[in-house]
């Protein structure tokens, strides 16, 4: 710890940091599997959960489609979709439903 | 009224360098920041931070907007004699903080 | 919660473990394309995991014959489960094809492309990934070294540790005092240290009603603390104590003899000292120098590549990840990513563009849930960052169903990100 704790000015500093990304426009596409693999940390492997977290493996293109895009405008009652499904274009949901989709 | 919480060595060698710590709970606002209604927070902050032993001015420092929310500072000084320190804090709105601390040099 | 076969892989693994450590030189080290992952935790286990489904050969080095989790270690310090719940063998890895080798990594040679084990067998590698995890900078609090952890334990690695701090809660008598000192940023999990606070003050609640939970902290806030905070004053009353930075919390120094800790101001005398130090990432990375002075590995953030040497891969807690946090969830989803990557370079082709995901849930009460996510994506300066208007906290007045369910989906994570991780 230095003598005096901040000489920086740390005001300003923190509100540029916390500044968040936008979504890029229409840069490079994510690859499906880079979106759809970061799913597996609440929901399994390829979507298929052993405990009491919903499996998403057998959910038809159009269904989770629609899900995610409910769970995006608040459209349905959830713990944590809506934080999660809002960080996605819709492309990139019809992208991850796809992926799913060609699993099954 | 700020909150002030300081650590001095209660005794010393005579000629030994000791640390002082000193942390003062205060906003410390910049004046440059809006509140949630878009109104300008005004400055207010400790301007001047001075600490005396036994009358004698052993550390100073004009403090100016980038010092952080609560600051935390710590010197060092010469244990010279048995006796007190006094600190002080300047606040924008004229108020004074204070503390004694009592040293016993050996 | 109970992971099915956990037991029987440890057993199994005993045998298996041995064989392996005759003759570690062999095989998928030298044939082409083959990837050395150092480290059997959330990351290291993961990119294991992947690159075989890329049909990567792989060679997993680990110093353990288990790996428990940090993530679920305060449900065992809050006595809802028990140790072997949270300890996970290789045998699921093993089945997928991954060559798992028991033994402690001594050196780094990105020259050589190789990697020496203590006894010092070498194996090669075309690409490393290192998911190390963190050491603690045992300096930095005065009085704590490693002698005094095994009195004030910090249990912030899964082990020996957190089976002291269970065995310490469980010997104190009722109307005493636990103390928690958490560190300052960046650190390994940062809602931990409250979390580990909540199912303590629950076990003491049930247990030993008169005592008493004292946050000793080096910041002035924290992860989801208007979550917790709430949590805690409405099922536990004043039970847990909080002393920020401003207002003395910071420990200066400790003395394990006495079980007494010295903030900037004050002394507490207290029970039992759970002291979390500041860490930095594991010290085998310096062995390449890849925290370039640092605490923390400096790395290309779409490949995790080390930006010091070319070829060796680092992410998790040891890397310098944009913004997001170390955590088991980030280094999950970092590894898969960073899998992909090295499959791709590996075969020519280049990287895809990353999407991770965070989250963090934390237990207040076993039936109390709270979580917080993120979305992360790089942006123009190549570093991670959220993306905006998604993630956030649970909402702060859900009522008491949403948080007994969130509670539910805090175990189905950790059911199926240690299926990710182990098979």
């Amino acid at each position: 710890m230095s003598p005096i704790k901040t000489m920086v000015a740390g005001t300003f500093g923190a509100a540029l940091l916390a500044l968040p990304v936008t979504l890029p426009a229409a840069a490079d596409e994510t690859a499906p599997a880079n979106l759809a693999n970061a799913c597996a940390g609440c929901h399994g492997t390829d979507g298929i959960s052993p405990g009491p977290t919903p499996s998403i493996n057998e959910i038809s293109e159009e269904d989770m489609i629609a899900l995610l895009t409910a769970f995006k405008n608040d459209e349905a009652a959830v713990t944590m979709m809506n934080r999660i499904a809002k960080g996605y274009t819709d492309a990139e949901i019809a992208a991850i439903a796809a992926y799913f989709a060609s699993m099954m | 009224m700020a909150e002030v919480r300081v650590a001095v060595p209660p005794t010393a060698r005579k000629g030994e360098v000791i640390e002082i710590k000193t942390l003062v709970s205060h906003p410390m606002d910049n004046g440059f920041l809006l509140d949630y209604g878009g109104r300008m927070i005004p400055r207010w902050i400790i301007n001047r931070f001075e600490v005396e032993y036994n009358g004698e001015m052993v550390f100073s420092a004009d403090w100016h907007v980038s010092i952080s929310t609560n600051p935390y500072l710590i010197f060092y000084t010469v244990a010279t004699e048995t006796g007190q320190l006094d600190f002080k804090w300047y606040d924008d709105n004229g108020e004074i903080y204070t503390h004694t601390a009592e040293i016993t040099v050996t | 919660m109970t992971q099915k076969s956990t037991r029987r892989d440890v057993l199994k693994l005993a045998g298996a473990a041995t064989a392996a450590t005759v003759a570690p030189t062999i095989a998928t080290a030298q044939s082409a394309g083959g990837v050395v992952v150092i480290g059997a935790g959330f990351g290291g286990a993961t990119a294991a995991r992947y690159l075989r489904r890329a049909g990567v050969s792989v060679t997993l080095v680990e110093q353990n014959s288990s790996f428990s989790t940090c993530p679920f270690s305060n449900t065992v310090l809050g006595g809802i489960n028990n140790f072997s719940s949270i300890t996970h063998g290789f045998g699921g890895l093993r089945r997928e094809g991954v060559n798992v080798v028991r033994g402690r990594v001594n050196a780094v040679d990105p020259d050589a492309k190789s990697i020496t084990l203590d006894g010092g067998d070498t194996i090669a590698y075309d690409r490393l990934i290192m998911s190390p995890g963190i050491d603690f900078k045992w300096d930095a609090i005065e009085g704590y070294d490693e002698a005094a952890a095994e009195l004030m334990p910090h249990a912030w690695k899964a082990g020996s540790q957190t089976n002291i701090l269970r065995r310490q809660l469980e010997a104190m008598p009722d109307g005493g005092v636990v103390a928690i000192a958490p560190p300052g940023n960046p650190f390994r999990c940062p809602p931990g240290p409250y979390e580990r606070a909540s199912l303590i003050a629950h076990y003491l609640k049930t247990e030993k009603p008169r005592s008493k939970v004292l946050i000793l902290d080096a910041k002035d806030s924290f992860s989801k603390q208007g979550l917790f905070q709430a949590g805690w004053a409405e099922l536990y009353g004043d039970l847990i104590e909080w002393v920020p930075f401003s207002e003395g919390g910071n420990v200066a120094r400790v003395d394990p003899a006495t079980n007494t800790i010295f903030t900037d101001f004050d002394e507490h005398k207290v029970d039992v000292a759970n002291i979390i130090p500041p860490q930095r990432s594991n010290r085998l990375v310096d062995t390449a120098g890849l925290a370039d002075g640092g605490d923390w590995c400096p790395i290309n953030q779409t490949t995790f590549e080390s930006t010091i040497h070319a070829n060796i891969h680092v992410l998790g807690d040891a890397s310098i990840a944009g913004r997001m946090p170390k955590s088991g969830f980030s280094a999950n989803s970092q590894a898969k990513v960073c899998a992909a990557a090295v499959a791709a370079l590996l075969a020519g082709n280049d990287p895809a563009s990353p999407s991770f995901i965070n989250t963090c849930y934390s237990l207040v009460a076993p039936d109390y849930g709270i979580s917080v996510a993120a979305i992360y994506r790089i942006i123009e300066d190549g570093t991670i960052a959220p993306v905006a208007g998604a993630g956030g906290v649970s909402p702060s007045d859900a009522p008491a169903s949403t948080r007994a369910l969130e509670a539910d989906y805090a175990r189905g994570w950790y059911a199926s990100i240690t299926a990710d991780m182990f098979g």
